[in-house]
């Protein structure tokens, strides 16, 4: 990578009007592994791909309870992560002490969004190194928000992010527009399918590295729930979806155009198939 | 770009030695890499139009507004790093809040647009802190004179006051566009229009990103308060601007048919 | 408090915040009634027996589905509804759709009053929350101690006294909107006959499904010739036993 005396502060502008810093960080998002959000009519579905640093540790979690409405998948430096996590729960907690209702997730997000672009201004703190997928339901709805290090933030009906998230994004660019129509059961086999675009050549998408959340109305079309699956749980998703098949489809039929996509996504797919029996 | 490095352009305070200060210009640089972003102060109001380059087709269109409401009476648009910008419109909130908890009153657009360019300017000025990659234009409503005004503020920490301006990228030719422009007959209705197709054509849709078209006003129809035009009436303008656009293209194409000199209207239209 | 008797007392004697309230409002009522929610107040801001300023509006608007009315220290209501003021602009800048329900109004300044009777230094009102929001009516009350209730009907100050027992006595959940605002000016004018900070200029408000409103003071219809308040032969106020 191309570098320069203008790389190493944060708080110093190239000549093109860059902050090189800055985007340097966004770069540690990509590092992370992968981790998308779904936003359905009344649900919002997380999934993540979790890592397992060591052959003797745990998987590294990948999705946080905020609160009761909210949950965040994370994608970066998992420290970075939790310090934002903290200030969150704080916030949702406070918020609920005060006004007795939920915290409304874009507000939250604004201010996290702040606290990101904070440390881009002051020569004493260096970027968070993280991006988080914020899914909440509250007031208005369903949201999913995207925020990085950069301090920029958006919403959107669906988004990936970290490791070869482009993958899982081709996948959801193609369903999108169907996402409002889907139920809960729909959403979350389209969460798997586009997570499993984004699992590296000598892994598989299995119960132990596969995580979702979902939050949304519960059954009763009144409370507001947030629930993680993860582990055992997961296997009965994973054995609704017929990963392996769809997802090469996927990739022939979209990723043909960016030849770089193609070059190294399809064939690992194509190893898992073999290597883990889905069907 | 005029002459960079040689350790002159690292800090907001250091002056080259020939009295500039780079990391400003830099970060100016910013703002002209931004979405073309127009302002146009009309007889009866303020409008004012954004280009907001939109980064995934997932994305949705409400997200990450370049337009924010300050108070009733004024509201101003982004130009530059968002992020930035949000700094910004916090501190001209907190401007609002303040003067009214101790005047009482609406805080002046003039007032507001100088204390937000003494807060703009004092990133500039110190080495713990780089400039704002953000310019921002004001539209407010003094209740005291009676006059709706347009103010853009740069991150130098410059503040003027305009009847039309231009930022970012289209900035150019948005500006000569502006210029032939009876503003002070012009309405707001018809601002509406004119600024839709300076934006419309500015915008490379073979290049550029896609784009939602932002647009906020102040206008005595609405009693002077700011807010986010209606979706429909900014679809009515685009469309008259596409239409329009189709038509001066047929026009150059009638022109070049006849074998006369280029069509002027597609310079202006490139940014340069 | 200005700094230098802050710093003398503290010196001699212990901190010591406000213990009674200077220019104050008397009772604010509420009830639910069939549309919604409806406040009501005199205008009158007395300093200590004084019938200082006859046209203090104690009942507000904020946001769009609640209405605040405040009794007590008026300078003190000033401030909150400031804080409503700029909670509402904050809202209204978020742009997003959403806004605070009646509810989370309540809970706020129930928040606020309890920090501040925690630092001994409390805001000496008696609120009355009332609003109506996704097709509920709201009311409740709030005092100077952060104690926070909802209840059918509410009255502060003196009325919690004198209005509360016939507002009980006469309400029902279905009260059309004419005999909800009859019987709040009944209450009134008891009060303003009893209670001797009380006015007979008032402001009725009414939150429900089409906003809030409040209307402007009016004066209330009273009857001095009642006989519990025709002076006897002797000069005795005698009548039916009202003293």
């Amino acid at each position: 990578m191309f570098r320069s005396m203008y790389d190493t502060d944060v708080t110093v502008w190239s000549p093109q009007g860059r902050l090189l810093q800055v985007e340097y960080a966004m770069e540690a998002v990509k590092q992370g592994s992968a981790c998308l959000g779904i936003v359905g009519a009344k649900h919002v579905v997380l999934a993540a791909l979790k890592r397992q640093p060591n052959e003797l540790s745990s998987y590294q979690k990948k999705l946080l309870e905020i609160d009761e409405h909210m949950v965040v998948a994370i994608a970066g430096l998992n420290a970075d992560a939790r310090s934002l996590a903290k200030y969150m729960r704080t916030e949702c907690l406070n918020h609920k002490y005060v006004f007795g209702a939920p915290l409304q997730a874009a507000r939250l997000v604004v201010d996290v969004a702040d606290k990101y672009q904070r440390c881009t201004q002051m020569y004493v703190r260096r970027p968070y190194g993280v991006g988080l997928l914020v899914a909440a339901y509250d007031a208005t709805g369903p949201h999913l928000y995207e925020t990085c290090p950069s301090g920029n933030f958006n919403e959107y009906v669906a988004m990936a992010i970290g490791s070869r998230a482009q993958s899982a994004k081709t996948y959801l660019e193609k369903h999108f527009e169907t996402f409002k129509y889907c139920d809960l059961d729909d959403l979350i086999k389209h969460a798997l399918k586009a997570l499993a675009g984004c699992v590296s050549s000598d892994k598989a998408l299995d119960k132990a590295s596969a995580s979702l959340a979902v939050v949304g109305l519960a059954d009763d079309g009144v409370a507001v729930v947030s629930k993680l699956v993860e582990d055992d749980a997961v296997q009965p998703y994973l054995d609704a979806i017929d990963i392996a098949p769809a997802a090469v489809e996927e990739t022939k039929m979209t990723d043909e155009p960016p030849p770089d996509d193609t070059a190294t996504i399809p064939p690992p797919e194509g190893e898992q198939a073999g290597d883990v029996d889905m069907s | 770009m005029a002459s960079t490095g040689a350790g002159y352009d690292l800090s907001p305070t250091t002056f080259s030695n020939d009295g500039r200060i780079f990391q400003v210009e830099y970060a100016t640089k910013a703002v002209e890499n931004s979405g073309t972003t127009i302002g146009i102060r009309c007889s009866d109001g303020v409008v004012l139009g954004v280009e907001k380059l939109l980064t995934s087709k997932m994305l949705l269109k409400s997200s990450n507004r370049r337009v924010a409401t300050l108070d009733a009476h004024c509201g101003l648009v982004l130009c530059g790093l968002a992020a930035d910008g949000r700094q910004i419109v916090g501190r001209a909130r907190d401007e609002c809040s303040n003067y009214d908890e101790v005047y009482g009153d609406k805080i002046p657009p003039r007032v507001l647009a100088a204390r937000l360019a003494d807060y703009v300017h004092y990133f500039t000025i110190h080495g713990a802190l780089r400039p704002f990659g953000t310019a921002s234009m004001i539209a407010g409503y003094d209740p005291c004179t009676k006059t709706h005004e347009l103010y853009a503020v740069e991150p130098s920490g410059v503040c003027l006051r305009y009847f039309g301006c231009a930022l970012g990228k289209g900035r150019q030719s948005a500006k000569s566009e502006i210029e032939k422009l009876d503003l002070s007959t012009l309405t707001c209705k018809d601002a509406l229009r004119e600024i839709a197709k300076m934006i419309h054509t500015v915008h490379d849709e073979s290049k550029d990103k896609p784009f939602a078209l932002e647009m906020a006003w102040l206008t005595k129809d609405t009693g002077f308060e700011f807010a986010l035009v209606p979706d429909d009436l900014v679809q009515e303008a685009e469309a008259w601007a596409k239409a329009k656009l189709e038509e001066d293209d047929d026009d150059d194409d009638d022109d070049d048919d006849a074998e006369m000199t280029p069509a002027p209207p597609t310079d202006a239209a490139s940014p340069s | 408090m200005a700094g230098g008797v802050a710093e003398k007392m503290e010196s001699s004697s212990p901190m010591r915040h406000t213990t009674r309230p200077i220019v104050t409002g008397t009772s604010v009522l509420g009830l639910k009634y069939k549309d919604g929610v409806m406040l009501a107040a005199d205008t009158l801001a007395s300093y200590g027996s004084l019938a200082m300023f006859q046209d203090m509006r104690r009942i507000s608007k904020t946001g769009s589905y609640t209405l605040v009315g405040g009794s007590g220290e008026m300078s003190d209501y000033a401030a909150i509804t400031h804080m409503l003021e700029d909670l509402d602009r904050e809202n209204k800048n978020a742009n997003d759709g959403f806004e605070f329900s009646p509810k989370e109004i309540f809970y706020y300044l129930r928040a606020v009053m309890y920090q501040r009777r925690n630092k001994f230094d409390p805001l000496w009102n008696s609120l009355v929350v009332g609003g109506f929001k996704d097709g509920q009516p709201f009311l409740g009350c709030v005092d100077l101690r952060g104690t926070a209730f909802e209840d059918d009907v509410v009255a502060t100050g003196f009325g919690a006294h004198l209005a509360l027992p016939v507002m009980r006595n006469k309400w029902r959940p279905d009260l059309e909107e004419g005999e909800a605002r009859a019987l709040l000016e009944d209450c009134l004018r008891v009060l303003y006959y009893r209670d001797c900070r009380a006015l007979d200029k008032v402001q009725l408000s009414k939150a429900t499904s089409e906003g809030t409103r409040i209307s402007e003071p009016y004066k209330l219809e009273t009857d001095w010739a009642s006989a519990s308040f025709v002076a006897g032969p002797g000069g005795d106020l005698d009548g039916d036993g009202g003293w």
